[in-house]
């Protein structure tokens, strides 16, 4: 029996055949659906309502750019970017440069047991809620009672106001936070540390090179794309922490630990104004898009792609 | 604006999280829609309000053949986040019949017009005058916005002052008395901190409040020095007068003097009560359905006389909403919140104990009959009907925004990041264009 042979189609740089477009806008259209119903509808919803003035209950009002001019002039709005800010970028910083770090000790030598318990200790407060974890934090810092403090205490220290003070209710987001979400980042980085090709480090071992010389030379530009990405996704979700400071602090004390998306939530279901609660929103995606770009041009100048 | 518009924007914009539980509970085809059909939506604040309200519902179906309830249970941290997300449920299109509300949203479904007030049905209705004889007047009052009485209260709260039995015994105490004083309270206090471990700090605190809730935060304290954070109308605020400032100094002085640790939210609170850690503390009778049938060490005082002595309360009832298509039939149901059958589950047993006091005298006072801690249960009752002078929890329009401001100033005071007169003046300058009418 014979059987006719088709050679597989070669494509060039030429137009794809019209089946295969279709096979891929079929393979695609459970991303494109979700994205059209869970981003761009919301986003064009949100949009069109803060350009009205509308509390959820009664008919709402045109108010054309009434809502973005009320932004301008919200100190409280001003101060609370500032500590989202503040807390943001801190994460952020702990994220990529203390995930790193953790993620290269863990690919040092070491036994298959003990490495697979620091990355499972490192990766299990990731998966779960950051409402529970928020709330065990809440309990070991309290300032008179807490274990945080009872641990300082016995190595002679005093106790310290972690959700209290406006000096350390931001630090204290910070650190449970990073604490959630560094498993993440020494996640990510395990997997580009182990995508470098061993000859490379072996060839810069072979020239005389030390650890230094092959983290700068070797795993640090092999590693930069990991590195773009992990800076990029963890600016976008450290600037949209919520869970954290509102089960922790209630924002507090004040505003001291207050983020954007706090301070959002409050003004729509707080206050029932959704037209300036969408008007935050649209502005503070602005903001995170303006970030985002920025990070996508520095990138050129430090990233290295084989 | 059209309406159909909005609601695709709401719909888009408020998308998808907020309410999950209540937008997926059922959808509108099955409300409403027969002549015996109700909708119903509950605050879902755990497992006790679910089987509560299922536990109602399924007794009004079988006292009422032919009827058909479909609870809506609805999330939020809060009674302020409860009602937002209600108010969100309806902008989508939803349209409840009936909806659990606490004094706290009276003023809010009230100036919203969402309710029909009930009192042609209290004029017209023979068994309303039987039941509405056997519930306190300031229950039926603290009801009423307007003129308009919104609902009948099936269960409510006041505040009390919860006392760990142990730890007093412990440190040779006799239980308070009901007229004990702001001086008295903190003489005892005093008596009850301790360090217990001898490493020289503190471990054992006389008293401390929720520093997530007004109700059973400052608003005892600031009640009985003869204050209150709006006017009676609740149309306007009253944050910085001398009687607030009073009460605010004097929780300000019990943590500066170390009697009471840095403020808490409630379900902390709780869990140090339970170890001893927290002698004292205020809410109202909800905290038993934590503690039983565990934890039985504890019993409930009066909250000590300031100036004056004020029961400060708050209840909940079923209001008809105005968009209900059974109004008649969801006056049935609210009557029936507050039958005997169901106001026994208020009472509640020894190992399951009601979460609010029930409305009716009558079955309020057999709680300590049927051996339902605390032993001074009584009181609960009492501070309603034997003291004149009642305080309901104020609670404007705009509740949530209220509350979240008052929090806020009240964390900078507490904190010691702000003086108390300087705190209260930025709190007042604040709420004065939020408490309105």
């Amino acid at each position: 029996m014979t059987q006719d042979v088709v050679p597989p189609a070669v494509h060039g740089r030429g137009k794809p055949p019209r089946k295969d477009g279709l096979a891929a806008l079929a393979f695609l259209s459970p991303a494109i659906v979700t994205f059209l119903v869970f981003v761009l509808a919301p986003t064009a919803g949100v949009l069109y309502l803060s350009f009205y003035d509308w509390n959820l209950l009664s008919d709402g009002t045109f108010v054309g750019t009434d809502n973005f001019d009320r932004l301008v002039h919200d100190e409280r709005l001003l101060h609370v970017y500032g500590s989202t800010a503040y807390m943001a970028l801190a994460i952020l910083a702990v994220n990529v440069v203390v995930g790193l770090l953790l993620a290269v000790l863990l690919e040092t030598r070491m036994p298959r047991w003990l490495r697979g318990f620091f990355r499972l200790s490192f990766l299990f407060p990731f998966v779960v809620s950051a409402s529970a974890v928020a709330l065990i934090w809440r309990f070991l810092l309290n300032k008179d009672l807490g274990l945080v403090n009872y641990v300082l205490g016995v190595i002679g220290l005093d106790r310290i106001d972690w959700l209290g003070s406006s000096a350390w209710a931001p630090v204290s987001v910070i650190v449970v936070n990073s604490w959630k979400t560094i498993g993440f980042s020494i996640l990510v980085y395990i997997a580009g540390l182990q995508a470098i090709p061993d000859v490379l480090r072996e060839a810069a071992i072979v020239d005389g090179a030390n650890a230094w010389t092959r983290f700068w030379r070797i795993t640090f530009p092999m590693l930069s794309p990991t590195i773009f990405f992990l800076v990029v996704i963890n600016t976008i979700n450290s600037f949209q922490i919520f869970a954290e400071p509102r089960v922790l602090t209630q924002g507090g004390p004040g505003d001291a630990s207050r983020t954007i998306v706090e301070y959002l939530y409050d003004r729509a279901f707080g206050d029932f104004d959704l037209g300036y609660a969408s008007a935050i929103g649209i502005t503070f995606m602005l903001v995170l898009i303006a970030l985002t770009a920025i990070q996508f041009r520095l990138s050129r100048r430090w990233t290295f792609y084989e | 604006m059209k309406t159909p518009l909005r609601k695709i924007a709401l719909l888009c914009a408020a998308a998808l999280a907020v309410i999950p539980s209540a937008a997926c509970s059922n959808d509108d085809s099955d409300s409403s829609a027969g002549d015996k059909a109700l909708d119903i939506v509950y605050w879902n604040y755990g497992p006790a309000a679910e089987s509560g309200n299922k536990a109602t519902a399924d007794a009004f179906m079988a006292a009422n053949p032919g009827t058909k309830v479909t609870l809506t249970p609805v999330t939020g941290e809060n009674w302020g986040t409860y009602y937002a997300n209600v108010a969100t449920l309806i902008a989508s299109g939803k349209r409840p019949d009936v909806m659990v509300i606490s004094g706290e949203g009276a003023q809010f479904v009230h100036a919203n017009n969402l309710v029909k007030p009930i009192n042609d049905y209290l004029d017209k209705d023979a068994d309303a005058k039987t039941l509405t004889g056997d519930i306190a007047p300031g229950l039926i009052d603290g009801f009423t916005v307007k003129g308009d009485v919104i609902t009948l209260t099936y269960g409510w709260n006041d505040m009390v002052v919860y006392y760990n039995t142990a730890v007093f015994k412990k440190a040779g105490l006799e239980p308070p008395k009901a007229d004990w004083t702001w001086a008295d309270f903190e003489a005892t206090a005093k008596k009850l901190t301790k360090d217990t471990n001898g490493d020289g700090k503190t471990d054992q605190y006389g008293f401390t409040w929720a520093s997530n809730e007004i109700f059973p935060g400052i608003m005892p304290w600031v009640a009985n020095a003869g204050g209150n954070l709006t006017s009676d109308d609740v149309c306007s605020a009253t944050a910085d007068t001398p009687q607030v400032n009073k009460a605010v100094a004097y929780l300000e002085n019990l943590i500066k003097t170390g009697v009471s640790p840095a403020p808490m939210p409630m379900s902390d609170v709780f869990t140090r009560f339970q170890n001893g850690q927290i002698a004292m503390f205020g809410a109202g009778r909800w905290p038993i359905a934590t503690f039983l049938p565990k934890f039985k060490d504890f019993d409930i005082q009066l909250y000590p006389k300031g100036d004056t002595y004020k029961t400060v309360f708050g209840g909940a009832g079923y209001p008809i909403l105005k968009s209900s298509k059974n109004p008649d039939l969801a006056w049935e149901y609210q009557k029936f919140t507050v039958s005997t059958d169901i106001e026994k589950q208020y009472v509640g047993t020894a190992d399951k104990p009601g979460d609010s006091i029930p409305s009716r005298r009558s079955l309020a006072q057999t709680i300590s009959k049927v051996g339902v801690p605390p032993a001074n249960s009584d009181l609960y009752y009492d501070s309603i009907d034997k003291y004149p002078t009642l305080v309901p929890y104020p609670a404007p329009a705009k509740y949530s925004a209220f509350e979240s401001t008052v929090l806020r100033h009240l964390q900078l005071i507490f904190a010691g990041e702000k003086s108390v007169s300087d705190g209260l003046k930025d709190m007042q300058a604040e709420l004065s264009s939020i408490v309105t009418c």
